[in-house]
């Protein structure tokens, strides 16, 4: 089970990556594409199609793709239809909030879950409380 | 059904960090694990359950188990969370 994180902005996903790596650990594999290929804001469906197939490569045998905003979907949505149907079927799009998401998701992907299972996590972001209640 | 309560020492709460270990820990075990501060509980396998409770500092939470390692899940996960906590009472 792996991930791959879209942003527009290529720091955004690599912090992220980093703060997966620290709340999940080391063992999710992370694949990231975040900017355009002459490094400005935006997405690029060639960077995301490398990161997914850096990870499916990897021998993982599952996916939990999130993104950030707007345009990125039509990115992604064009790097999916660059992998062969096989690879394809192995990806699952999540529309979970990028940060609060890829941590739940990792957390979900490192206690050895199913892609079904870590989707669902991400999902649950959407609605996770975060100040105390009292 | 063992049970276990404890303080939450640390300053920040129980943050991000160490209830994802928590969380890693608990989900080896067979047994069903409860983490409750007051009226509330969560599942202890489930990340989204625990940062869902906003456990804060020096609040009381209760850990308990139920199935056939629920006693060796118990002292575990006390373990695991023994840098955040202090025993109660």
């Amino acid at each position: 089970m792996g991930l791959v994180l879209i942003s527009h902005s290529g720091s955004v996903v690599e912090g992220l990556r980093d703060m997966v790596g620290q709340v999940a650990g080391d063992d999710v594999a992370v694949g990231i594409a975040g900017g355009t290929e002459d490094g400005r804001l935006g997405t690029s469906a060639p960077r995301i199609a490398a990161a997914l197939r850096s990870v499916l490569d990897a021998g993982e045998d599952g996916v939990v793709v999130l993104f950030d905003l707007g345009s990125a979907a039509l990115s992604l949505e064009l790097a999916l239809e660059d992998l062969e149907p096989v690879d394809r079927d192995r990806v699952l799009v999540s529309e979970a909030p990028l940060v609060e998401g890829a941590i739940l998701a990792a957390v979900q992907a490192s206690v050895g879950a199913s892609t079904v299972d870590v989707e669902a996590a991400a999902a649950a972001a959407a609605t996770m409380p975060k100040l105390p209640r009292d | 059904m063992p049970e276990l309560t404890l303080v939450v020492a640390d300053p920040a709460g129980l943050h991000a960090r160490p209830a994802a270990r928590f969380v890693q820990a608990a989900s080896k075990f067979e047994s069903r694990i409860v983490i409750r501060q007051g009226d509330r509980e969560a599942d202890a396998k489930s990340l989204i359950a625990l940062l869902g409770l906003t456990i804060r500092p020096s609040s009381e939470i209760t850990l308990s188990a139920v199935g056939p390692d629920a006693d060796a899940a118990l002292s575990t996960l006390s373990a695991e969370l023994s840098p955040y906590v202090s025993q109660a009472g």
